[in-house]
């Protein structure tokens, strides 16, 4: 008789999903931060002796047609795309939350109006919405951060405004009612701790998607401003340069990008597989 | 089947949960038996061993043997393609939620039946479990209580298994309904099934089983013909659950069950035993007539 | 004495739950209420637990007339008439230990947050009151839902199907700590449950419904 300990039921899965994207984002992160500070990189300067030199060892991905080296701008720019996406990340939850979570605990009348409000702004193209934004009040980081702030939070304001109201069903908020709790004690003590990690996810998903909005803008001439340089910025530049064959200004800026919101909805998504309330029977009870 | 030596263990942070611990007992043709205990005992985690559908951190021992093939031991593939359904049906907790809402109970019990069985007909199926064929024809939330449970049953009929295996199948229904299912599940015993019920209702095992096993801490306590056992329960366990029915006196057992982490390594009821200084301390179990004890007391 | 006359109620417009029910707990006293699933006990719970707004008749909470329901009910009202749902689970928040689910409403209501000797008349250890609601069985979960209902004194107390998850020891030991509430504070108990055998038992007088 087989008398061992053994496995049989099946692993979780995830850990690849988790390792590729911590390790990319990691990467991507550190170098945003430390390596624009290695070289020595002046916009304004322009270095003809190294225009548009193909991929090499001293300059990995090359240069552009001003002759700096891209693996420095790249990063460079993603430093100022990323700072560009936490910010809009953090004001379009910590908006949508107030607005959703208010909305969901009120209910009755305000809370219809809000949501055909929210559903009007969705009604319009996001970008659009931006565009618009920005053309306002344009050139400063400042109509762009709220450009994409204040079309994104309906997201994550639909989203907890769901969950408040799954909540307030719950036969917890029966018995706390019964105990004597008030609306704001609820309010504090159940739901707004509930909801907390749906919105931080949420927050996260928003990061990947802030990214892009900011490069659609720059890319459109209509963000950031030259000196600031995001990816979406390069990339603009760059639209010529690929004519003339050198695929690598508009590659290697591209990629970067692409890793990194690879890697952080990656990482999102092993979150929200975790986040899921554990099966009971995995606890034997 | 044949259930030897039959132990589930858990790996969490620092901490080993043994849910089930050495159980030997066999599924006979033409028998349910009725496995009690309080929730968190281990019962649920043993329905879950026979059909291998342990969660990643769970370690077997011993085995499960179905015309000499060992379930415990068996690859995922043969689980899907031979056991589950085929050799072992199951009879879901809360058969409602069991159901995909968006679909009839009509197409998915067909889709049960083109998997497992294709030649028969799924009226009649649901004919047998006492449901009117018209009732297919709803939306899982259109169903009562009791026809989504009879749906339940009709799917665990599908693949026309040897082995019937109901893991709570009654919790939240009234008694009537209760009745009617264990009914049903006694009648699929008389046909020549075996039947695995697995309940903490006390009044249901009665109204159906043949057998009774009495689990306690992740060990069966006390095995025997189900009559034999309410009438004259030898161990102290079995006698103080019978004394806490409104029907036996309504005394609750004092204490607490042991923690499933920390079991002692003799018997785990020692410490509520009403009688613990005459016994041996051993938790295996003894044969005692046509029925077998973990207790050593002098009887 | 909690009564209900005449009360009709339900959720959506059109479909009534509880057509014309009368009522009357009495202090001191265990009123078993019987009948099958989907006939309205549950209903009838959240209404005389102030938890459902009846769209007609009238509750009476010890001679006063209740005239609002859920938040907007007087917490004095609120808090008079405890309640144990059936599904322990889903009746705790997820976050909390065992200790701040059975503190909660003396929190709730600006008494110092202690479990005091609560927790030993349910039978709850310093252990288990230390633990999470994922970490504990139905049973000990059920007698946390108990202790908390019992926290604030009720007068009265709705036990909803309490022991309908439950094995037949922790019912008989949850059971007798409401008959020690009846006894020794007075307590009025509405116990709903389909289990008849249970309530013969329980309750000192028994209502069916069909």
């Amino acid at each position: 008789m087989v008398d061992q300990w053994r496995r049989v039921g099946r692993a979780r899965t995830g850990t690849p999903r988790l390792v590729w994207g911590a390790v990319t984002l990691a990467v991507l992160v550190l170098g945003a931060v430390f390596l624009p500070w290695l070289g020595e990189l002046d916009e304004s300067l322009i270095h003809y002796e190294s225009v548009r030199l193909a991929p090499s060892l001293e300059h990995p991905f090359g240069t552009d047609a001003g002759g700096r080296d891209l693996l420095l701008r790249a990063f460079a720019g993603l430093r100022v795309s990323l700072l560009v996406a936490v910010l809009c990340a953090v004001i379009s939850t910590v908006l949508g939350v107030l607005i959703g979570g208010l909305s969901g605990a009120v209910g009755g009348w305000p809370d219809r109006l809000m949501m055909r409000f929210v559903d009007t702004l969705n009604s319009v193209p996001h970008l659009l919405l931006g565009i618009v934004i920005v053309a306002l009040y344009r050139g400063n980081l400042t109509a762009v951060v709220a450009s994409i702030a204040l079309t994104h939070w309906t997201t994550v304001a639909r989203i907890v405004r769901a969950e408040v109201l799954s909540l307030r069903e719950r036969p917890f908020i029966d018995a706390a009612i019964s105990g004597g709790a008030s609306r704001w004690r609820i309010l504090h003590r159940h739901l707004v701790p509930a909801v907390v990690p749906q919105a931080a996810m949420s927050a996260v998903l928003l990061l990947p998607h802030a990214v892009w909005h900011e490069t659609a803008l720059s890319f459109l001439g209509l963000g950031l401003p030259p000196h600031m340089a995001s990816i979406g910025n390069i990339l603009a530049e760059s639209r010529a340069a690929v004519m003339t064959g050198a695929w690598w200004v508009v590659a290697f800026p591209s990629l970067v990008l692409i890793a990194t919101t690879l890697a952080v909805s990656g990482l999102a998504s092993v979150w929200r597989d975790r986040l899921v309330p554990r099966r009971r029977s995995e606890l034997a009870l | 089947m044949i259930v030897q030596g039959l132990s589930v263990r858990f790996l969490l942070r620092g901490a080993e949960v043994r849910a089930v611990t050495d159980a030997s007992f066999e599924l006979r043709p033409g028998r349910l038996l009725a496995l009690v205990g309080e929730s968190g005992c281990g019962k649920s985690v043993l329905a879950s061993a026979l059909l291998g559908l342990l969660p990643g951190n769970a370690e077997v021992r011993g085995s499960a043997t179905l015309d000499g093939l060992d379930v415990l031991s068996a690859d995922e593939k043969t689980l899907a393609t031979k056991v589950r359904g085929r050799m072992i049906g199951l009879v879901p907790q809360s058969a409602v939620t069991h159901l995909t809402p968006v679909r009839t109970a009509r197409s998915q019990l067909a889709e049960a039946v083109r998997a497992l069985k294709p030649d028969q007909d799924v009226d009649e199926l649901a004919e047998r479990v006492g449901l009117e064929p018209q009732a297919l024809d709803r939306y899982p939330h259109e169903l009562s209580g009791g026809m989504a449970q009879r749906v339940g049953i009709a799917m665990a009929l599908a693949g026309d298994p040897q082995i019937i295996l109901a893991d709570e199948p009654t919790s939240g229904l009234d008694r009537p309904l209760v009745d009617r299912t264990m009914d049903l599940l006694a009648g699929l015993a008389e046909e020549g099934r075996a039947v695995l019920l697995i309940t903490h209702d006390l009044a249901a095992a009665r109204r159906s089983a043949t057998d009774l096993a009495v689990m306690y801490a992740s060990r069966l306590v006390e095995l025997g013909p189900a009559a034999k056992v309410f009438d004259d329960p030898l161990h102290p366990y079995t006698a103080g659950l019978l004394n806490a029915l409104p029907e036996g006196g309504f005394r609750p057992i004092p204490g607490h069950p042991p923690e499933l982490t920390h079991l002692p390594d003799g018997c785990a009821f020692r410490p509520r035993c009403p009688v613990p200084d005459t016994c041996g301390d051993d938790p295996s179990l003894v044969a005692h007539g046509d029925r077998l004890v973990a207790c050593r007391r002098p009887c | 004495m909690l009564s209900g006359t005449g009360l009709v109620a339900g959720y959506r417009r059109g479909v009534t739950v509880l057509s014309n029910v009368d009522i009357k707990v009495d202090r001191g006293a265990v009123l078993g209420l019987a009948g099958p699933s989907g006939c309205g006990k549950s209903t009838l719970a959240k209404v005389l637990t102030l938890l459902h707004e009846p769209w007609a008749g009238e509750v009476t909470l010890d001679d006063v007339v209740v005239r609002r329901f859920r938040h907007a009910a007087p917490r004095a009202q609120r808090t008079a008439i405890g309640v144990v749902f059936q599904q322990p689970r889903l009746s705790v928040d997820p976050r909390f230990t065992l200790r701040e689910i059975v503190v909660e409403p003396l929190a709730a209501n600006g008494f110092p947050a202690e479990v005091g000797d609560l927790a030993e008349r349910v039978g709850l250890t310093e252990d288990l009151l230390g633990r999470r609601p994922h970490e504990v069985s139905d049973g000990q979960l059920q007698r946390a839902c108990l202790a908390r209902a019992l926290a604030l004194k009720p007068r009265y107390l709705v036990c909803d199907e309490m022991t309908a998850m439950l094995d037949a020891s922790t019912t008989a030991a949850l059971v007798g700590v409401v008959q020690e509430e009846v006894h020794t504070a007075g307590v009025g108990v509405l116990a709903i449950s389909h289990d008849e055998e249970l309530l013969s038992v329980w309750a000192d007088d028994v209502q069916r419904w069909v």
